[in-house]
């Protein structure tokens, strides 16, 4: 099952890259245990494909790099990544500057019956910020 | 879910034989010391060249960016230190712990705690956080060899009244 799991989620991050969001989430179970803290986000999969997709609007050049993935026997993947692009759009209240984006980042899958079930991404809003000009955590919008 | 006990540890077969302890046995004792806030005993648990990476740990200066990369005997333990002395209520949840085949160990944790004295950029305000995180350990050899954590540093900083982007 464990090696089913990271082709799975390979998958997903493939279809990520590819900016194909019908392709990624049709591998992700609709009541999907969705936790994107640093964008306050939970849910299930659409709150994590609205998230994607408002990304991959503010970035139409993201690109996806996989660093290390953890495939553990449990059905758990751990990927780590860098996300990396050029703003072109307002991305979560963040005025547009054109900025260069690149964030280290640390998502969590979980997979079971070949469908991904959790989906847990870790990474530091701050970093985002900074990266985009933003000062203050309370006026994103004010750069 | 918060367990305040030592979790199980899915996936394990691979007990080491120099330690007799699996790799995620090696890690949740690592976290068993974190909540002791005993930073030499998480120390003991890692090799002497144990790498380390706390991601979110960033600040930008004028000529470069200094960041938590390094060894864990000199810049993991000298943050681990300083954050249980700014924060001397620390808690260490850990809610699920996964292990490989190969030995890597990944852990979803939640730190928390009372600010009590000024901790980086931020002054104490006397409040409390609590913040999920993402670990990934490597163990060779019944020690750990490498640990990367991911968190939201702005979460932290919000909930500090901290909402300036150093």
């Amino acid at each position: 099952m464990a090696a089913g799991a990271g082709a799975v989620v390979a998958a997903f991050l493939s279809a990520v890259a590819d900016h194909d969001l019908d392709r990624a989430f049709a591998l992700v179970a609709d009541d999907a245990d969705v936790r994107l803290p640093a964008a306050g986000v939970n849910g299930g999969a659409a709150a994590a494909r609205g998230f994607l997709h408002a990304t991959l609007t503010a970035f139409p050049d993201l690109t996806v790099r996989t660093r290390r993935t953890v495939v553990a026997r449990d059905g758990t993947v751990v990927v780590e990544l860098t996300m990396e692009g050029t703003q072109a759009g307002d991305y979560l209240g963040v005025v547009n500057q054109e900025k260069h984006l690149d964030v280290d980042e640390g998502w969590l899958f979980r997979v079971r019956d070949g469908r991904i079930t959790a989906i847990h991404g870790y990474w530091c809003q701050n970093q985002v910020y900074r990266r985009l000009a933003v000062r203050r955590l309370d006026q994103p919008a004010i750069v | 879910m918060t367990l305040d006990t030592t979790p199980d540890v899915t996936g394990s077969d691979a007990t080491n034989v120099t330690s007799g302890r699996t790799p995620g046995a090696v890690v949740t004792a690592f976290f068993d010391a974190y909540r002791r806030h005993d930073v030499d005993g998480m120390v003991d648990l890692c090799s002497d060249n144990a790498e380390f990476s706390y991601v979110p740990f960033e600040a930008w200066g004028k000529q470069r960016v200094l960041r938590g990369d390094g060894k864990v005997r000199t810049i993991g333990k000298a943050i681990w230190a300083g954050l249980i002395h700014a924060f001397p209520d620390l808690t260490v949840d850990v809610h699920a712990i996964a292990e490989s085949a190969t030995g890597d160990v990944v852990a979803e944790v939640t730190i928390g705690g009372t600010q009590a004295l000024p901790w980086g950029a931020i002054a104490n305000r006397g409040r409390h956080y609590d913040e999920p995180h993402l670990f990934v350990f490597r163990v060779a050899d019944g020690a750990v060899d490498g640990i990367t954590a991911y968190w939201d540093g702005a979460g932290i900083s919000r909930q500090l009244g901290h909402l300036e982007v150093d």
